[in-house]
């Protein structure tokens, strides 16, 4: 845990004094990993208690049986589940990196640059948040056909790159860089690209792992551009996939399709936690630097 | 060629930055907005041939107030629940950021349990729970201590009581990046400021209140937004609910839909001004 000690934020030792803190934060942290364990539990119930009334929350037998018939079931369909993993995984990596870039390189041109029409940008943006997603699907069919993309490997990722909340965020946090940062290394000679990437990036690094986690997430559980844009069977993502079993398995069965269900949804899961666990460090470490005195 | 001035030059740089985000922003977010709006004011109809559209004036909007009688039922539900949960989610992550800035041990696990919610809330994960209904602690009704408490109480702080009972778990997993943005804010905050304040007399209230609050302040208007924002276009609230199933509904259709929307988006938009304007006002005042 040498990175724990690095960072310096944890105490070395208990003390009595801390006690009062534990006492609100251990309720409420059980409270936040509950939906996670239960998430787990969830897809090791066997059918009688998935359908228990009232649901229990832990599973009392567990068993594998629901990801047997996932894998069962898998086999049946024509394309291989290989291949839609590839193109969720292909795709995912495309969208999170360029959607960090082009978030953290906007953010610092409306942060610390000055032009014209800077304020509307921002603002425009953080209307475009608010707009309901749903609303624009068929505009954005209508544009994705118009442009060629329709059932083409970039319909995944094109429309997702440009990401309100990703530049929201990113701009939040340069805002809060002092200028005299960066005044000290244009002084040094340094050039904007420089700056961008010796100084701005490191310091928003909690941002930037903010956004690529809810980047990642957008993407990867996207199932929508599967359905709306891909019609070949070969380019569809593996959330699709997923999707599909839990609704036409046993043809119309729903009662087995739970069970499957909630492994798939534990199997789509997963990828977000190790996402997770993997850049959260990132985001508590880099928290405790300022840059200036 | 003529020399560029050097206000010209920075700015020229200042665009080039931003230029692949407007690019794809311009494409595929700003210009299906505006779609959709043209589409609001339109009949819209899929036939094999393609999309059909005939212009109806204000047909659509019209009939949303007047002949769906859901969704402006559904529009003052929703309303009311996001000014309940929208100060109750700010000051939650507030001062579990506060405690998290806190020198206790553990404090690297207790960040990372506290900003799970991320992952949470915004993945399939939370329509799986919804679904399930564990999102409200169960059977919580049955203790005597909360039976007294509802009976005691009537109109308006009844409801706001039991809205929180029912949506507690779910208030609290809205908070993820709102507690990370707390926290960044309250680590840039001088350590000298509060001594120099103990120094000169003040107590850990008075702290808070003269020094953390003000120096969060900036803060607590992102947070506002993006609360409110994260909030309103959420998969499984209602209003979103019934535009979608509004969008592939034969009699009214999608152009239908768009309207219903842009009536959401404008409401929305009302909610963001009146909540940072209040905040502003209030901040002036309190100086």
């Amino acid at each position: 845990m040498a990175s724990f000690h690095g960072s310096k934020i944890n105490p070395d030792r208990f003390h009595r004094s801390q006690l009062k803190f534990y006492f609100i934060l251990i309720p409420m942290a059980v409270l936040m990993m509950l939906p996670i364990v239960y998430i787990f539990s969830h897809a090791l119930k066997p059918i009688d208690e998935l359908f228990a009334y009232p649901p229990r929350f832990f599973v009392q037998k567990p068993t594998l049986q629901n990801f047997q018939d996932l894998v069962n079931n898998s086999n049946a369909t024509g394309v291989p589940m290989s291949r839609y993993l590839f193109n969720s995984i292909v795709v995912t990596i495309i969208v999170v990196f360029f959607t960090v870039v082009f978030s953290a390189m906007a953010g610092y041109a409306l942060s610390k640059k000055q032009f014209k029409l800077k304020k509307t940008i921002f603002e425009i943006n953080t209307l475009a948040l608010m707009f309901v997603p749903a609303a624009v699907t068929i505009p954005r069919y209508l544009l994705i056909d118009e442009v060629g993309l329709l059932n083409t490997f970039f319909a995944h990722i094109f429309p997702l790159l440009a990401m309100p909340v990703g530049l929201f965020l990113v701009k939040q946090f340069i805002d809060q860089i002092p200028d005299e940062l960066i005044e000290a290394a244009l002084i040094d000679g340094a050039t904007d690209f420089q700056i961008f990437r010796k100084i701005i990036i490191p310091l928003v690094k909690p941002a930037i792992a903010t956004i690529s986690i809810l980047a990642f997430q957008a993407v990867w559980n996207n199932a929508e551009t599967s359905t709306l844009f891909v019609d070949d069977e070969n380019l569809k993502t593996f959330a699709f996939f997923m999707s599909t079993l839990a609704v036409d398995a046993g043809s119309g069965n729903t009662v087995a399709g739970q069970g499957m269900a909630a492994a798939a949804s534990l199997i789509m899961f997963v990828p977000n936690l190790i996402i997770f666990i993997f850049m959260q460090s990132k985001v508590m470490n880099t928290m405790a630097h300022s840059g200036i005195k | 060629m003529k020399q560029l001035s050097l206000k010209n030059k920075k700015s020229l740089v200042g665009y080039s930055f931003i230029f692949p985000w407007i690019i794809g922003f311009l494409i595929f977010t700003a210009f299906p907005l505006v779609y959709s709006l043209f589409l609001s004011f339109q009949q819209v109809k899929l036939t094999p041939n393609g999309i059909v559209t005939t212009y109806v004036k204000f047909e659509n909007y019209i009939y949303a107030f007047t002949v769906d009688i859901q969704y402006t039922q559904v529009l003052l539900r929703f309303l009311r629940e996001l000014v309940i949960s929208t100060p109750i989610i700010i000051v939650f992550s507030l001062i579990i950021a506060l405690l998290l800035n806190q020198p206790i041990r553990w404090r690297t696990f207790f960040r990372m349990v506290f900003f799970l919610p991320v992952i949470i809330a915004s993945g399939p994960v939370i329509m799986d729970l919804m679904e399930q209904d564990v999102t409200s602690i169960p059977s919580i009704e049955e203790y005597a201590i909360f039976d007294a408490v509802l009976s005691n109480t009537e109109g308006l702080f009844h409801t706001i009581l039991t809205y929180l009972m029912e949506n507690l778990v779910i208030i609290l997993w809205y908070s993820g990046v709102q507690i990370l943005m707390f926290l960044a804010a309250l680590q840039k905050t001088d350590r000298q400021v509060y001594k120099a304040a103990k120094i000169d007399g003040a107590s850990n209230w008075e702290c808070f209140w003269k020094v953390t609050l003000p120096t969060l302040f900036p803060m607590i208007i992102v947070n506002l937004i993006y609360t409110i924002v994260t909030y309103s276009i959420f998969a499984l609230n209602p209003v979103v609910e019934h535009i979608q199933s509004q969008m592939f509904e034969i009699s009214t259709g999608f152009g239908y839909a768009s309207a219903l929307s842009w009536i959401y988006f404008l409401v929305i938009t009302l909610v963001l001004v009146i909540g940072v304007g209040v905040l502003i006002l209030g901040n002036k005042k309190y100086r």
